[in-house]
C-alpha cells in the first residue's frame, strides 16, 4: 500500500519554516483529501496543512511545538494503490536539479590545461600548445618592468593552452632575481629592439661556395687594395642595380621599391654592431668606392657616424669571415629584406675538369638571408648566383 | 483700482465682488499679453522647446489662483498661466524660466511651463499626464500629519488626462483619506488633436465624481463670473472639511496644444458655438455692462501691462543663461552619494 | 538573541518612527496587518497614525510621498513586491528622481522594494529591479546583504535627503539571522570585502553575496583563495573598492540576480576594463539569471537564478584560463 508523505507546504512568499501548534487527527484516523490535518504557525498567520489524498494516517514525525521548514516529511498516510494513482502520487519523486549541475562537474582529467574548449570569444586558444595570448595585466607588468613578449620564451606557462599567467610571470621574475644581473649597454638593447622587430618576418636562408682567387689576383694589381666586403658590397649593389625587386619590402598587400641602391656594411664595435651606408653604390666604380668605405669603417670603430651615412639603406652586407667563420645565418635589419653574408676564404680541393683533377683554390661561402614574404627561393637564388659571378670577375666592378 | 487683492472672498459683498472682478480681468489680460509675448518670442527664435499658452481658459485659471490663499497648495498644468500669475507667480518667473534665466527657478534645468517653488506650495508639472494630483494629496497629507489646517491643494488636467491611471488612482486615494483636494477639470474638447468622443464615453465628467464618493460642480468654463463662483465654492468646501471636490469646466482651446500647433483639426461649429466664446472678451463685455470700468480704463489697463511685460522681457533677455562648464552635474542633494563627478 | 534580516527592516522602521516624527509608512496592508511580510508588525499600534494602509494604486502611494516630501517630511512607502513598483515606476524615475535637479528642493523618500527570487514565486513575485532604477539619475539604490547592514542602511536611507530605492531581498528575510544589531556600519556608498582572497575578486550584492561566499568556500579545498565583495548599493557603486580589489586579485566575476542584458554586472565590468585594463590577466565575466521570466517550479527556478555551484563553475573556468 503506497505510503503517501505528509509534506510542509509553502505557506507564504519566503516563508522558510512553520511550527506545529496543534494535530487536528490521530494515527489510525481515516482522512479525507484535504482534509486540515495539522495546524501550524509562521511569522505570518497561522494555517493548516491538508491531507494530499484519501486514506489513513500511518504516523506523525512531527513534534509538537516545533518548526519544521518547508518542504520537510511531517508524517506519511496509506493510501489505497487506486487513490495513489487517480491523485498522480506514485510517481517516484525526481532528483533535484541542483544537483546534476553539468557545468560544475570537474574535468574527467582534472588537469588544467584541458580546458576545452575555453569560454566562447575568448582570444585563448582552446587546443595550442604554448599560447601566445599576453593578458592585458600581464602585459602592463611587463611594460612596466620593460619587458618584451621575447622575453617570455624561458617561461612554460600555466594558464589554458600553455598561455602564461601573472602568476607564472611574477614566479619567472622572482627567479631571475636570484641570479646575477647587469645592465644591458644602450647598444646591447638597441641592437636587441632591431633583431626583435626584425625576427617577426619570415626569415630564410640561401648560400654558395665562390672561388676567390680571381679577386685575389685582381687585389695584388689594385693599389689600395679593396676588401672582400667591400667587393661583396659593389656585387650585391650592382646585382640590385640590374633588378632591383629582390630589396623590397612588404607593407600590408603592397611592396615599396627601393628609390636607390644605397647599401649598408656591418662594423664591429665596441658592444655591438654599427652599419654605415654607402649612398648609391651602383653609381661608383669597386676603385672609387675604396676611399670612402675606409674611412667610413675607421669612423663607425670611433663611433663618429655623422646622421647622413647611417639609415635609409636597402640591403647590408656583412663579412663573418673575419671571425673565422665559415658559415652563418644573419638576420637583416627590420627595415630591409636582405643581408649577404660572406665567410672566411679557405683553400679547398676544387676538381679542375681540363686537368682531370684537383686542385687547390681559396674558398669562401656566401649567404644570402631574405624576406620571404618579398621573394622565394628561387630568386634569391639568382641574385646571389649574379653577386658570385660579378665576384669571379673583379674587373667587371 | 485694479490692484491684486490676493486676500478677496471672491463670494463676499457687492464691492469686494467688483474688486473680484476688476483683479481677475487685469490677471486675465496679464496672461493673454503674457502668452502672447512668449508665442511671439518663440517665433523670434528666442525661446527653446516649446510655447504652451492658456487662450480660452483665462477665465477658469484665474478662479483657482484668486480662491486660492497663501499657504496653500497649487499644482497647475499648461494653459494655468493666469492662475498661476494669480497665486502670486511673478512675471519673470514665467519668462525667466522660458528664455532659460540661471537667475529663475529652474535655472535652465527644466523649461517653459514646468516651473514652480515647491517650498512656497506652488508645484513644478511633470509632462506626464495626471502625475501631479497625488503628489498635491501628499502635500496635504503631510500638513494633516503636521497638524495644519483649513487649507486646500488645487491641481488642474485636461479632459486628456481623465483618462489616466494616475488621475484614478490620485482622486481615489484623495477620497479615501478625504483630503481637501480641488481638482479641475477643463474640457476644452480636444487632447492635443484627440476631440473628447475619443476620450471617454461617458455622458459628463462630471458623473464620475460620484463614483469616487467626491463632490463635483459643473460650469461654463467662459463665464468669468461663474467660474470664480463655481470654483471658489468647491476650494470653500474642500477648506470647511467635505473632502474632495472636482469641477469641470466647459470650454474650448483657442490655440493649438503648443505654438507649433495650428489646431486645424478644431471643428469650427464648435468655435462658432457658446462654448467656443472668448472668455476674456466675455469678461471685458461683463466689466463694461457693470459699469465697473469704462473703454479708458480698459485702454490704460493694457497700456499698463504692456509696459509691465516689456520691461521684464527686457530684463530677462539681459539675464545669464546656464554654463554647462560651471553647472552642478548632480542630481543626488548628497554630495559624496554621487558617483563619479566632480563639481 | 538572534535577530533577521526581516526583524532588522521591522527595527529601524521602529527606530525611525521613534526618533524622527517626519517618518511615517505608507503601503498596501502596512497597518494593523503588519505588511504582507511582517516587516511593519506592531509599528501601527506603537504610533498611532503614522503606519498607514494604502489603496492598490502605486503611482498615487509614490505621488503621496513626494508631495510629503516635499512638505518636508520623510515616508517610507512599502511596496508589497519589488515586481509592483513598475506600476509606480513613473513617479518614482519622473517625480521623485527629477525634484532635486529640477527645483533645488530634496526628496527624501525611502521605497522599500521586498525583491528577488523565492521558490514558488513566480514571473511577477521575484523580480530583482535595482538595475532599472539605477540606470535613471536622481535615485540612490542599496541592496544589503546582511542583517546589518539591511538595519542600518535602511535607516541611513530614512535620513539622507534623496529618494531611495532599498532593495531587500525576500530570500534574506527568514534565512538570514544576525547576532544583534550593529551600532556603527560603513556609509552608504562604500562596498564592503565580505572576504579576503588571492586569486580571484567575485563582486556580488544582496543574495548573492551568500551565494558568493559559499562557492568561495568550495573553492577553498581545491588550493584556491577568492575575494568576495559586497557592493551593499549598486547606485553608488563604490568602483574603488573592486577595482582595489582585481588589482590585488587579477580576475574578476560579477554575480547579479538580475536579468543579464545590462545592468548592476555589466556597468562593474565596464567600469573595471575601461579604468583598469592593465589589472586583468583574464577577460572578466559575468553570471546572471537567465533571459526569461523568473520560472515558477522550483526545478527551473533554481536553474533560472545563480546559485552557488554555478558560481563555483564560473569561478573556476575563470581561474583555469
Amino acid at each position: 500500500m503506497p505510503r503517501i508523505p505528509i509534506i510542509m507546504p509553502q505557506l507564504g512568499e519566503s516563508i522558510a519554516e512553520a511550527n506545529i501548534i496543534n494535530f487536528l487527527v490521530k494515527p489510525g484516523d481515516t482522512v479525507e483529501a484535504d482534509q486540515d490535518l495539522i495546524e501550524v504557525e509562521t511569522n505570518k498567520a497561522s494555517m493548516t496543512v491538508t491531507s494530499p489524498c484519501r486514506g489513513r494516517i500511518e504516523k506523525f514525525t512531527a513534534q509538537l511545538n516545533e518548526s519544521y521548514a518547508v518542504g520537510v516529511v511531517l508524517g506519511h498516510i496509506e493510501a489505497t494503490k487506486e487513490e495513489a494513482s487517480r491523485l498522480g502520487l506514485d510517481v517516484p519523486a525526481p532528483a533535484k536539479t541542483g544537483d546534476t549541475d553539468h557545468i560544475s562537474a570537474p574535468d574527467a582529467n582534472g588537469g588544467r590545461n584541458r580546458v576545452q574548449p575555453t569560454v566562447r570569444g575568448l582570444p585563448v586558444p582552446a587546443n595550442a600548445a604554448g599560447a601566445s595570448y599576453l593578458s592585458p595585466r600581464l602585459k602592463a607588468r611587463m611594460n612596466e618592468l620593460g619587458l618584451h613578449a621575447a622575453d617570455l620564451a624561458g617561461v612554460a606557462g600555466s594558464g589554458a593552452a600553455g598561455r602564461v599567467t601573472v602568476e607564472d610571470f611574477e614566479r619567472f621574475i622572482a627567479h631571475l632575481e636570484k641570479q646575477k644581473i647587469t645592465p644591458a649597454s644602450f647598444m646591447r638593447v638597441t641592437v636587441a629592439d632591431a633583431m626583435r622587430r626584425s625576427w617577426t618576418r619570415p626569415i630564410a636562408h640561401v648560400g654558395l661556395p665562390v672561388c676567390l682567387d680571381p679577386l685575389f689576383a685582381y687585389r695584388k694589381v689594385t693599389r689600395p687594395k679593396p676588401g672582400p666586403a667591400l667587393c661583396g658590397l659593389r656585387a650585391l649593389a650592382v646585382a640590385l642595380a640590374e633588378n632591383s625587386a629582390p630589396a623590397g619590402r612588404l607593407v600590408g598587400n603592397k611592396i615599396v621599391h627601393p628609390s636607390s641602391i644605397d647599401i649598408a656594411f656591418a662594423v664591429e664595435a665596441e658592444e655591438g654592431v654599427l652599419v654605415p651606408v654607402i649612398r648609391h653604390a651602383d653609381k661608383r666604380s669597386l676603385k672609387e668606392l675604396i676611399g670612402p668605405y675606409n674611412e667610413l669603417v675607421e669612423l663607425a670603430r670611433q663611433c663618429k657616424l655623422p646622421p647622413e651615412v647611417t639609415g635609409g639603406s636597402i640591403a647590408t652586407v656583412t663579412n663573418f669571415g673575419t671571425f673565422g667563420l665559415t658559415w652563418a645565418t644573419p638576420i637583416p635589419l627590420p627595415e630591409q629584406s636582405l643581408v649577404l653574408g660572406i665567410g672566411a676564404a679557405r683553400r679547398t680541393p676544387s676538381w679542375d675538369a681540363s686537368k682531370d683533377r684537383f686542385v687547390p683554390v681559396m674558398e669562401a661561402n656566401l649567404t644570402l638571408s631574405f624576406d620571404h614574404r618579398v621573394i622565394d627561393g628561387g630568386a634569391a637564388g639568382r641574385l646571389l648566383m649574379r653577386i658570385a659571378d660579378l665576384i669571379t670577375h673583379p674587373e667587371q666592378l | 483700482m485694479l490692484q491684486t487683492v490676493l486676500d478677496a472672498d471672491p463670494v463676499g459683498d457687492a464691492t469686494s465682488f467688483r474688486d473680484t472682478h476688476l483683479t481677475a480681468y487685469r490677471f486675465m489680460l496679464l496672461a493673454r499679453m503674457l502668452d502672447d509675448k512668449c508665442a511671439g518670442l518663440y517665433r523670434a527664435g528666442k525661446i527653446h522647446g516649446g510655447v504652451f499658452i492658456g487662450r480660452g481658459q483665462e477665465a477658469l485659471s484665474v478662479s483657482i489662483g484668486l480662491s486660492l490663499k497663501k499657504g496653500d497648495v497649487f499644482a497647475p498644468l499648461i494653459r494655468d498661466t493666469a492662475g498661476r500669475l494669480a497665486f502670486g507667480e511673478p512675471v519673470v518667473d514665467a519668462l525667466r524660466t522660458y528664455l532659460g534665466s540661471v537667475l529663475g527657478p529652474m535655472r535652465g534645468r527644466d523649461g517653459n511651463v514646468h516651473r514652480g517653488r515647491p517650498k512656497e506650495g506652488y508645484l513644478p508639472m511633470v509632462s506626464h499626464l495626471g502625475a501631479m494630483v497625488s503628489v498635491v494629496n501628499g502635500t496635504l497629507f503631510a500638513r494633516r500629519m503636521k497638524g495644519v489646517t483649513g487649507m486646500v491643494g488645487a491641481t488642474c488636467i485636461g479632459d486628456g488626462a481623465t483618462s489616466t491611471g494616475a488621475v484614478h488612482e490620485a482622486i481615489n486615494q484623495a477620497a479615501v483619506e478625504k483630503l481637501p483636494l480641488v481638482l479641475i477639470v477643463a474640457d476644452n474638447q480636444y487632447a492635443y488633436s484627440t476631440p473628447t468622443s475619443r476620450q471617454f464615453a461617458c455622458r459628463d465628467l462630471a458623473d464620475r465624481a460620484a463614483g469616487y464618493g467626491v463632490e463635483s460642480h459643473s460650469v461654463d468654463g467662459t463665464d468669468l463670473s461663474a467660474c470664480l463662483k463655481v470654483v471658489g465654492d468647491a476650494v470653500a468646501r474642500a477648506r470647511a472639511g467635505r473632502g474632495p471636490q472636482m469641477v469641470v469646466a466647459t470650454l474650448l482651446r483657442l490655440c493649438g496644444h503648443g505654438e507649433h500647433d495650428d489646431a486645424s483639426y478644431i471643428d469650427p461649429k464648435l468655435k462658432a458655438s457658446p462654448v467656443g466664446r472668448d472668455c476674456l472678451k466675455v469678461a471685458e463685455e461683463h466689466l463694461l455692462r457693470q459699469k465697473w470700468a469704462d473703454a479708458t480704463a480698459l485702454a490704460a489697463l493694457r497700456g499698463e501691462i504692456v509696459r509691465e511685460i516689456e520691461e521684464a522681457v527686457a530684463q530677462v533677455q539681459r539675464e545669464p543663461t546656464p554654463d554647462p562648464f560651471t553647472e552642478d552635474w548632480r542630481a543626488i542633494s548628497t554630495g559624496h552619494l554621487n558617483e563619479g563627478q566632480e563639481k | 538573541m538572534s535577530i533577521t534580516y526581516l526583524e532588522a527592516i521591522r527595527e529601524a522602521q521602529a527606530h525611525a518612527l521613534r526618533d524622527d516624527p517626519r517618518v511615517f509608512i505608507y503601503g498596501q496592508d502596512v497597518g494593523a496587518f503588519g505588511g504582507a511580510f511582517k516587516a511593519t508588525k506592531n509599528l501601527a499600534k506603537e504610533f498611532p497614525g503614522r503606519v498607514i494602509d494604502a489603496p492598490i494604486s502605486e503611482d498615487a502611494m509614490i505621488g503621496l510621498a513626494v508631495g510629503a516630501a516635499i512638505e518636508g517630511m520623510r515616508p517610507i512607502i512599502e511596496m508589497q513586491f519589488a515586481d509592483f513598483s513598475t506600476v509606480g515606476f513613473n513617479q518614482i524615475v519622473n517625480q521623485a528622481a527629477t525634484l532635486f535637479w529640477r527645483t533645488n528642493v530634496p526628496c527624501p523618500i525611502t521605497v522599500r522594494l521586498p525583491f528577488g527570487g523565492t521558490s514558488g514565486s513566480g514571473p511577477f513575485h521575484s523580480q530583482s529591479l535595482e538595475t532599472i532604477y539605477a540606470h535613471y539619475p536622481g535615485l540612490v539604490v542599496m541592496t544589503p546583504a546582511t542583517v546589518e547592514d539591511a538595519y542600518s542602511m535602511l535607516l541611513e536611507a530614512v535620513a539622507i535627503d534623496d529618494p531611495v530605492i532599498f532593495c531587500e531581498h525576500k530570500f534574506l528575510y527568514y534565512h538570514l539571522k544576525a547576532e544583534k544589531l550593529p551600532s556603527e556600519a560603513l556609509p552608504v556608498g562604500k562596498a564592503r570585502i565580505a572576504r579576503e582572497g588571492r586569486d580571484m575578486t567575485i563582486v556580488a550584492y544582496s543574495a548573492m553575496v551568500h551565494e558568493a561566499l559559499e562557492a568561495a568556500a568550495e573553492l577553498v579545498p581545491e588550493g584556491w583563495e577568492i575575494e568576495v565583495v559586497d557592493l551593499r548599493s549598486v547606485k553608488p557603486l563604490d568602483t574603488d573598492t573592486v577595482m582595489a580589489s582585481v588589482a590585488r586579485t587579477g580576475r574578476l566575476l560579477c554575480v547579479g540576480e538580475a536579468w543579464p542584458w545590462g545592468g548592476v554586472t555589466a556597468e562593474v565590468i565596464a567600469r573595471v576594463t575601461s579604468e583598469g585594463f592593465g589589472l586583468l590577466d583574464v577577460p572578466p565575466q559575468r553570471l546572471n539569471a537567465k533571459d526569461t521570466p523568473v520560472p515558477y517550479h522550483p526545478n527551473l527556478w533554481t536553474a533560472h537564478r545563480p546559485t552557488a555551484r554555478a558560481v563555483a563553475a564560473a569561478a573556476r573556468k575563470l581561474l583555469r584560463l
